[in-house]
């Protein structure tokens, strides 16, 4: 499998897409979606074919890159690596294919920078060297920038500069620990190493390792988002365009989790099982404050930008547990979210395109003029707040239960997140679709088009993935059933 | 003299018999034409002359107790022709607009260049002092060159009067430090001032080193000594804002640095470290937060330049508290991969401040005056996209290389506080870098004919530019080519 061709195919499609629209309109989109067919084909076709076990990391590439520093080019996947790239990919097609109308200016370079963000987090997900990982870090997040600059709302250029400074502070504070831990590194074997399974045999001395931790817990809660360094997201959110903001609830907010799961909990076991209490009250913290805040919105995407938070809290306690069964519910929780919260701005998106308006006051009623619509804003909101059958259930089931068994009351306080989901989830529901249609300045009914055969794909595929994790969650847990022996040094250095 | 000293000294003395050539040609023929094509050969036969000798030169080669050519004198002396060879270009265009024949700018052109490669090669207070006259004094004469600008006169008094005053403080500096150690070359002194540490009385030593600072400080703009720059960036032609910038800030960069590590094995053998460590600490995280926090509200561009180029300063001097000898090599590959960055960037953002300006009419550019410019002038965009990236330290670039050397630094100098202040500063950068960059990407008012904007650039320009852009970027994401360079040594 080769994953440097990968993420070199979506920016090179994507740069011919920029460049074909100029001759012809309305070919970028083409280009775009054939790209990812094409790349998500490839990536499908060869994990197909491929025999390796990826239950724990294989290498695919290592090749010196910047030598002064002992640098290298070096890519290297497991389970978790290969089921939040299926995702990404997944979710890249769905961007494609919301952004086909809505997009209408600058429209070829819209392509590339969705793509090229698209090819960064796939090198996130991928990279083993904490320089190549820094460097992707930054990478994707540029064309996120500009696509929220660009095509974003009425705030756009503020909320822009917010995700990027908040992302871009923290990821220094990254860039310094994994510095640190270079010169560390240097220090114990005389030779400077950023990559990252030479890191995992490093001896950290506690005092050094907490602060060390605290630089990677930093930029990775940035990117969660936590509670309290949450406050880009509900701007970025609402005012990126509607594949922005699937891109960044549906995988951007992933990384984050990755980078707990990868880098904090694996490179410092001892200091994150001090710190973990701390991790899991600002995630309990987060998943009442997102429900109680989703609650009080006028503003569908930032109702749901909220309810993100709320739900990324569930991953922070869950992965804080160190428990096999609450890791399994994290990485659920992150598939499910990714597919529940992408279609849920999908489906705000639509309802922009015919109203115009994201405000919750100026809708209502749409249930009698789109019911396919609201049927499957139903279904969604029914996923975002945990209905057993979809795929969040599991999730947050497998998290409670895996968080209970180390921090009891906390749990049990979390789970009144629960609660709150069910209302925000409805109160959104509810506004939208149900009660007396809104009349026009005129004094008609106001009534909007129905999803049409592209957004159909969309909605329903998200929501049979949703269905069929939710029924047989297996299907993704089965990858992650002897994930535990790495967590299994976590815990002993917990009981210790 | 031996012919290796020859050989070695051979690109100051290009420069040198070149500038006494030109004063000759303007005997001989006024013209414009003719003196930028005379300066242009001038300078690239130097850079040829430093190209060989950096692959040639094996050790350092003392020439005299004044001067030392070593590899990083004679690369950061590319660095300065690079840059001058642009200015000579930008000039050329500004300069047409008059009736006047304009000889004496390229002879003050290379009067700078010269100054500066004296100052990146001395190994003594004596050709030190010589070089920072003689480009300061260049410099007053080319700042207030246009004289129908309103702000010229302002700027250039403003510019005489400081470096006259930095360089007394400087002096005054030197006179002290010659005091305690009965030498004015770098590298001698050390025994002098070993007992001169064991009587304990070098509080005139510390003095000295102190007002020397100062004096360098006023010319790196280093906050607490940076209130002229932004007054004499605005006022001064933009070509000459770009030496002020990019040659000016090299040389005074490299001569620090020399100065500074002939010294530190003095400052480590005693706790003298920690006193003047605290004062060049103290100017890095002024520098760095000032310059940043005051470009924030900046319209016009030269005056944000300014600013940040304070900035950028205060993370360069984060190299200097490195004081064990392990790290000389480190730090001596930080600055000059750092500087690099900077001064490309700087050349990039000052191309396309001039490409922008309209033809012949020297004027305030502000950052309004970009709006758009990606969708109408994508080539010169890109230029000022790629630089300011560069500058604001984002991967791709050349600067996030930089700022991860002067990272490797802090981190090995366990400078954790100045760290912090990097991190906040970068912080504070990204909101007017990042201003620009949305500026340029914004829409095109409605009614204006977005064809009829574009800015008209010469096929020479789009060669540079395009040039430049491909350096940021493959240095970026390559950086061993160029560290291979510096370090062929």
């Amino acid at each position: 499998m080769n994953i440097t061709l990968v993420m070199f195919s979506l920016v090179l499609g994507g740069a011919l897409a920029w460049y074909f629209e100029t001759i012809r309109t309305h070919s970028a989109r083409w280009f775009a979606l054939l790209t990812v067919l094409l790349v998500s084909g490839y990536f499908v076709l060869s994990l197909i074919i491929i025999e390796t076990d990826f239950s724990t990391l294989q290498l695919l590439t290592r090749i010196s890159w910047i030598s002064s520093f002992n640098i290298e080019y070096a890519l290297a996947v497991d389970y978790l690596s290969l089921v939040l790239v299926s995702l990404t990919l997944l979710l890249a097609l769905i961007c494609v294919l919301v952004s086909w109308q809505e997009i209408q200016t600058k429209t070829g370079f819209y392509y590339f920078n969705l793509l090229a963000s698209i090819a960064g987090i796939i090198g996130v997900f991928t990279a083993v060297d904490m320089f190549l990982f820094f460097f992707f870090w930054e990478v994707m997040l540029l064309p996120m920038t500009a696509l929220i600059a660009i095509w974003g709302h009425e705030n756009k250029h503020f909320a822009a500069l917010k995700f990027f400074i908040f992302t871009q502070v923290s990821s220094l504070l990254m860039l310094v620990a994994i510095i640190a831990m270079a010169a560390i590194h240097f220090q114990q074997t005389g030779r400077v190493s950023f990559f990252y399974q030479d890191w995992l045999t490093l001896e950290l001395s506690s005092s050094t390792s907490i602060y060390l931790m605290l630089g990677f817990f930093i930029a990775f809660a940035v990117k969660l988002p936590s509670i309290p360094v949450h406050s880009w997201l509900p701007d970025a959110h609402t005012q990126a365009p509607t594949a922005g903001s699937v891109l960044l609830a549906g995988v951007l907010l992933k990384t984050g989790a990755y980078g707990l799961i990868r880098f904090v909990l694996h490179l410092f076991p001892s200091s994150s099982s001090d710190f973990a209490p701390v991790a899991a009250v600002l995630g309990v913290v987060s998943i009442l404050y997102g429900a109680k805040m989703a609650f009080a919105q006028q503003d569908v995407k930032r109702l749901i930008a909220y309810s993100s938070i709320s739900h990324m809290g569930f991953v922070m306690l869950a992965l804080f547990s160190f428990n096999a069964i609450a890791y399994q519910g994290a990485i659920l929780t992150l598939v499910a979210h990714g597919l529940s919260s992408g279609a849920l701005f999908a489906l705000a998106g639509v309802v922009y395109s015919r109203v115009h308006s994201r405000d919750l006051t100026n809708m209502g009623g749409f249930w009698q003029s789109a019911p396919r619509m609201g049927g499957f804003a139903l279904a969604f909101a029914a996923a975002a707040f945990g209905l057993p059958g979809l795929a969040n259930f599991v999730a947050e089931f497998f998290s409670l239960v895996g968080a209970y068994q180390r921090y009891p009351l906390l749990t049990i306080v979390a789970a009144l997140g629960l609660i709150g989901s069910a209302i925000y989830g409805m109160v959104f529901f509810q506004s939208v679709f149900q009660g007396d249609a809104k009349k026009d300045s005129s004094g008609e009914q106001v009534s909007i088009t129905d999803l049409t055969a592209r957004e159909l794909l969309v909605f329903s595929s998200l929501l049979v993935l949703l269905i069929v994790i939710g029924i047989y969650p297996n299907l993704i847990l089965a990858f992650f059933q002897d994930a535990n022996i790495a967590l299994a040094i976590a815990n002993q250095a917990g009981a210790l | 003299m031996n012919q290796l000293m020859f050989f070695s000294l051979s690109p100051l003395l290009i420069v040198s018999f070149g500038t006494v050539l030109s004063l000759l040609l303007i005997a001989w023929r006024r013209s414009q034409k003719l003196i930028l094509v005379f300066s242009l050969i001038i300078f690239s036969v130097a850079f040829i002359c430093c190209c060989s000798l950096i692959v040639n030169l094996a050790d350092p080669v003392q020439i005299t107790q004044l001067i030392k050519v070593d590899n990083y004198a004679i690369f950061a002396f590319m660095m300065v022709l690079v840059a001058s060879m642009v200015v000579a270009l930008l000039s050329s265009s500004w300069l047409t607009h008059s009736v006047e024949v304009h000889d004496e700018f390229y002879i003050l052109l290379q009067l700078v260049v010269l100054g500066a490669g004296i100052l990146v090669a001395s190994d003594h207070f004596a050709s030190l002092f010589l070089g920072f006259e003689l480009l300061s004094i260049s410099l007053v004469g080319m700042v207030g060159y246009s004289r129908d600008n309103q702000y010229s006169v302002e700027s250039s008094f403003k510019y005489l009067i400081l470096s006259a005053s930095a360089s007394s403080f400087m002096l005054l500096g030197i006179a002290f430090i010659y005091s305690q150690s009965g030498s004015l070359s770098f590298a001698s002194d050390l025994f002098a001032m070993e007992h001169v540490a064991n009587e304990g009385s070098n509080q005139f030593y510390h003095a000295g080193l102190l007002l020397f600072l100062v004096g360098i400080a006023f010319k790196l703009s280093l906050a607490p000594f940076h209130l002229w720059t932004p007054d004499v960036y605005q006022g001064a032609p933009t070509p000459v804002t770009l030496l002020l910038a990019t040659v000016s800030k090299v040389a005074m960069f490299i001569i620090l640095m020399k100065f500074w590590f002939s010294q530190s094995a003095f400052l480590t053998t005693e706790n003298s470290m920690t006193s003047v460590g605290n004062l060049i600490s103290t100017f890095a995280i002024l520098s760095m937060l000032i310059g940043n926090a005051l470009a924030l509200k900046q319209q016009n561009i030269k005056r944000l330049l300014a600013y940040s180029s304070i900035a950028h300063m205060g993370y360069l001097l984060i190299v200097l508290m490195i004081v064990f000898p392990q790290g000389m090599d480190l730090a001596w590959q930080s600055v000059l991969f750092y500087l690099c960055a900077y001064v490309l960037a700087t050349l990039s953002l000052f191309m396309a401040l001039q490409l922008s300006q309209a033809k012949g009419v020297e004027m305030d550019m502000h950052v309004s005056d970009w709006q758009g410019m990606f969708w109408h002038s994508r080539l010169l965009a890109l230029l000022i996209i790629t630089a300011i990236l560069s500058l604001a330290g984002i991967p791709l670039t050349m600067g996030f290389i930089g700022k991860f050397y002067i990272l490797n630094v802090a981190v090995q100098a366990q400078q954790w506080w100045l760290i912090a202040s990097l991190i906040i500063g970068s912080g504070i950068g990204l909101f007017y870098y990042l201003r620009i960059i949305f500026v340029l990407f914004e829409g095109v008012n409605e009614g204006e004919n977005s064809s009829g904007l574009s800015f008209t650039i010469s096929p020479s320009a789009k060669v540079a530019a395009v040039l430049s852009i491909a350096t940021g970027l493959v240095l970026g994401v390559f950086p061993d080519f160029l560290t291979k360079l510096i370090f062929i040594l």
